[in-house]
């Protein structure tokens, strides 16, 4: 069998489906990437951390085939050469220093012990852990364990990077620094797949998106014009303000607003079925009125909401 | 093979080692930073330096000397030992009988239902008879108020009445019964006609001149009886060396067997016809060679190795405990401390403790995932992790092997300064618990991925088996059943060593039993059982080793292939 050759793509996956038992992890997934950061999207248990597992050989898919660089990773650990895997386990050896987990970790593609250290240092010094990578894990933040987890899998220069829920539980100045650490490796031309279950996450690291939604693929490509989609869509503002109908008369006189609910007191609900347009003439709108508004928020711009929507629901 | 082949190759290796390095290293580091880890090594070592402590303590009393024939006793406490009194066939139960003492010699007898029943003369009378004196010797008489010597000075008239009917006589009086005769019951000394009763007894003799013996120490008769073989020209050499074992070995050198120049005939004598030391008769050709008060060494076809040991009676049976109480309770320690201590408790605790956990608990806390996600076979990544284990349990068990080696070396008996031939035994013994190590550190590794959850109790399972096996194994090695379980092989493994090392530990075994030297020696060693029929112990060892390598192998394949089926969540 040859094995990562240039033409296969780094991730084929091939009408797949995995269940366990009666339970249902991945239903008839066909997918291939190749290059580029992806972000896997889906709500809890849609089976993100089922796709990687199969992708890392950890599970053998009931029906389909898995390749990883045109191997099955189930038989063959050769492409692990060119894949880095960042698993959603928490646990790690926390009596290890950093730079010990991820010189022991560089040591198993071969490499000698000098070679793993240099290139430990060097990606901890990448993941912005340099000056603690001779601490102890065990007092490490959770931001800092994600990223000495993102060393680990980046120690080897992979082609492919696996980052199974990189942000989770993270503070938001961990998040920035782990975004901007994934966004990096993208601008390296490196294939990344990234899993999340929050729609804003993975806006803020790529447009290019899979959704995952009951173990079924349900959309795949550009954030944006899916976003586009769902703009057309029923969408409602929420603005927590002073008058709430003074304001509602002012916003009922414009187009893309078809109406407007008061849910409770000093709130006002508008609905609209253009969400950019609607977003576009808010200022004005609001300056007319010369109200102190204290919020606004979009109900509607997360991730159930655009599962609702593609999957043709309620709302 | 090419530049280019070699070059592969030597990459090839290279990176498995690195990897085996980098798997050997985490596993060692990981099991150094459990507390379990040290809390099974240290009650180890705690274990070892008990028995170290119960072996100095014995080695610093000293073997004191035993009197393995219990002839050093002096029960009557005459001041005579029971082997000089033995000797001059005097009673050790009895303080007038003694070495030199006067002892009665009985001339002649007139019985119950003799015919003629009067006698006339000067002598010792002992018995019931009407006795007319001429002369008696009131001053025959001793302290003793049980005495059945006669009190002449108390003599009254016999009470009235016909004798037997009326009244009886009273033992170690006389009574005036009418004219000159008296009625005498006991012992006297005097001339005159005895006139006997019919159905009454007495016996007349006269008392030797007692002489001087002085009274031997009774250290005389401790280790008095060495155990003498003899080379193939004759002469005398220390057991059990010597170019010839088998024919007519054994010397009687405080002659209890011979009995040259023996006092015989005395009361004592009876004794001398138990033979303490095998509860039987005495028989003085017991071995049935023909040849009197030797012992009898038969060996086995080949002529190496002593089947039989077998002594007449009294013969070589005080050795010198010094010298073989010694060397057979120090091999006897080394092999029961090697066997229990090492193979049964050491061999199945530490990989209990050490090896059951091994890749499951990396399953169970999800840090497999890291080392799985590298470009590394999980087979490959068992046999690594049981590589780590096996660097930190067999080096333990060698370790300590050797410091209990060099100390009980250092410490044993023997004329040299250190017993260097013991030191291939502890390797040994090191070695067989390594090898037991790695077939329960496999199986036990196995078990825990066969079931993470039951493994465990499985594992118990098999240790409560092995430990019976182990125990029957060192009680019985050809009993075949036993050979179904790891520790059978290592305990072989020990006993092949022991031969190899100590080539006369057979001779030993065979020494202690036939002598009745018992350290236990002959309990805690056999000869190793599965030669394949060469009988030796180099064989035997191959096969041990072989079959505990292939159960190692085994394990380590089904756990490999359970692994390798195993989806990891």
């Amino acid at each position: 069998m040859t094995v990562g050759t240039q033409k296969s793509p780094a991730v084929l996956i091939d009408q797949v489906s995995k269940w366990y038992g009666q339970v249902i992890g991945i239903n008839d997934v066909s997918l291939a990437i190749d290059g580029g950061v992806t972000g896997i999207l889906g709500p809890n248990g849609a089976g993100k951390s089922t796709l990687f597992k199969l992708l890392m050989g950890r599970l053998k898919p009931n029906q389909g085939s898995v390749r990883l660089f045109g191997a099955d990773p189930w038989s063959d650990t050769t492409p692990y050469r060119r894949v880095g895997y960042v698993s959603e386990s928490e646990r790690l050896y926390d009596w290890m220093t950093g730079l010990d987990f991820v010189t022991t970790l560089a040591r198993l593609h071969g490499m000698t012990r000098e070679e793993a250290t240099e290139r430990s240092a060097h990606v901890l010094d990448f993941v912005g852990l340099a000056d603690v990578m001779h601490k102890e894990l065990g007092k490490y933040s959770k931001g800092m364990r994600q990223r000495v987890k993102i060393a680990h899998a980046l120690v080897h220069d992979p082609d492919l990077i696996i980052l199974d829920e990189p942000l989770h539980g993270c503070d938001p100045i961990a998040r920035t620094s782990v975004m901007s650490v994934i966004r990096e490796l993208g601008n390296q031309g490196k294939t990344v797949l990234v899993s999340s279950h929050i729609l804003e996450e993975i806006e803020r690291i790529t447009e290019q998106i899979v959704i995952l939604h009951n173990g079924r693929l349900l959309a795949i490509g550009n954030l944006h014009a899916i976003r586009d989609l769902l703009d057309k869509h029923p969408h409602r503002i929420l603005i927590r303000c002073e008058d709430p109908r003074s304001l509602a008369a002012l916003f009922i006189r414009e187009d893309p607003v078809y109406g407007v609910r008061f849910p409770s007191e000093g709130e006002l609900e508008i609905q609209t079925n253009n969400l950019s347009a609607a977003h576009s003439l808010l200022p004005s709108v609001v300056v007319e009125s010369g109200q102190a508004i204290s919020t606004i928020e979009n109900p509607d711009d997360n991730l159930e909401s655009l599962l609702g929507y593609l999957i043709g629901g309620a709302q | 093979m090419d530049r280019k082949g070699l070059d592969l190759a030597d990459t090839v290796w290279t990176k498995l080692d690195r990897k085996a390095g980098a798997i050997v290293e985490l596993t060692v580091r990981q099991l150094r930073h459990r507390a379990s880890t040290w809390v099974v090594l240290g009650v180890g070592a705690m274990l070892m330096v008990l028995l170290l402590a119960f072996y100095i303590d014995a080695v610093r009393d000293g073997f004191e000397p035993i009197d393995n024939d219990g002839d050093s006793v002096d029960e009557d406490s005459d001041g005579y030992p029971l082997g000089q009194e033995m000797k001059y066939g005097t009673s050790d139960f009895d303080s007038t009988d003694y070495p030199g003492s006067s002892e009665y010699v009985s001339e002649s007898s007139i019985g119950w239902n003799d015919g003629l029943r009067t006698f006339y003369g000067n002598k010792t009378w002992s018995g019931q008879a009407l006795f007319d004196p001429v002369w008696v010797d009131s001053g025959y008489e001793d302290d003793d108020p049980w005495s059945n010597i006669v009190d002449w000075d108390s003599t009254e008239d016999c009470p009235p009445g016909q004798i037997y009917d009326d009244w009886h006589p009273i033992y170690g009086t006389a009574c005036h019964f009418e004219d000159d005769l008296h009625y005498v019951y006991g012992e006297w000394r005097g001339e005159g006609t005895v006139y006997v009763p019919e159905g009454n007894f007495l016996q007349w003799g006269y008392y030797t001149e007692p002489f001087e013996v002085a009274p031997d120490p009774p250290e005389k008769y401790i280790d008095e009886d060495d155990i003498d073989c003899f080379d193939s020209s004759g002469n005398r050499v220390v057991c059990p060396a010597g170019d010839r074992l088998s024919g007519s070995h054994g010397y009687d050198d405080d002659g209890d067997c011979l009995r040259v120049g023996w006092v015989e005939g005395r009361d004592g004598d009876w004794f001398l016809e138990w033979d303490a030391n095998i509860e039987d008769n005495f028989d003085d050709d017991r071995n049935n060679n023909g040849i009197r008060c030797d012992v009898l060494w038969e060996v086995d076809a080949d002529g190496n190795e002593v089947r039989r040991i077998t002594a007449d009676s009294y013969v070589d049976e005080d050795p010198d405990d010094e010298a073989y109480v010694g060397e057979l309770g120090h091999r006897t320690f080394i092999i029961g401390v090697g066997k229990m201590a090492f193979v049964i408790l050491l061999g199945l605790f530490i990989p209990l403790f050490l090896a059951l956990g091994l890749v499951r608990d990396e399953t169970e806390s999800g840090t497999l995932h890291f080392l799985l996600s590298k470009p590394i076979h999980r087979g490959e990544f068992i046999l690594y992790r049981l590589m780590g284990y096996m660097v930190v349990s067999g080096s333990y068990v060698l370790a300590l092997s050797l410091v209990m080696g060099v100390v009980t070396a250092a410490l044993g008996p023997g004329d040299q300064i250190f017993r260097l031939s013991d030191l291939p035994v502890w390797l040994g013994i090191g070695l067989a618990t390594t090898f037991v190590l790695a077939a329960y550190g496999a199986l036990f590794n196995t078990m825990g991925l066969i079931s993470p959850k039951y493994g465990v109790y499985v594992c118990i399972v098999f240790g409560v088996w092995e430990f019976m096996m182990g125990t029957f194994s060192i009680i019985n090695p050809n009993w075949d059943i036993s050979s179904i379980s790891i520790t059978h092989w290592a305990l072989q493994m020990i006993d092949a060593i022991v031969l190899l090392a100590w080539p006369d530990t057979l001779q030993w075994a065979e020494i202690g039993a036939a002598y009745g030297i018992e350290t236990g020696l002959s309990f805690f060693w056999h000869p190793p059982v599965h030669t394949l029929g060469t009988q030796s112990a180099a064989v035997a060892l191959l096969v041990s080793v072989v079959t505990l390598l292939s159960v190692t192998v085994v394990m380590m394949v089904i756990g490999q292939s359970v692994f390798s089926r195993r989806e990891i969540m």
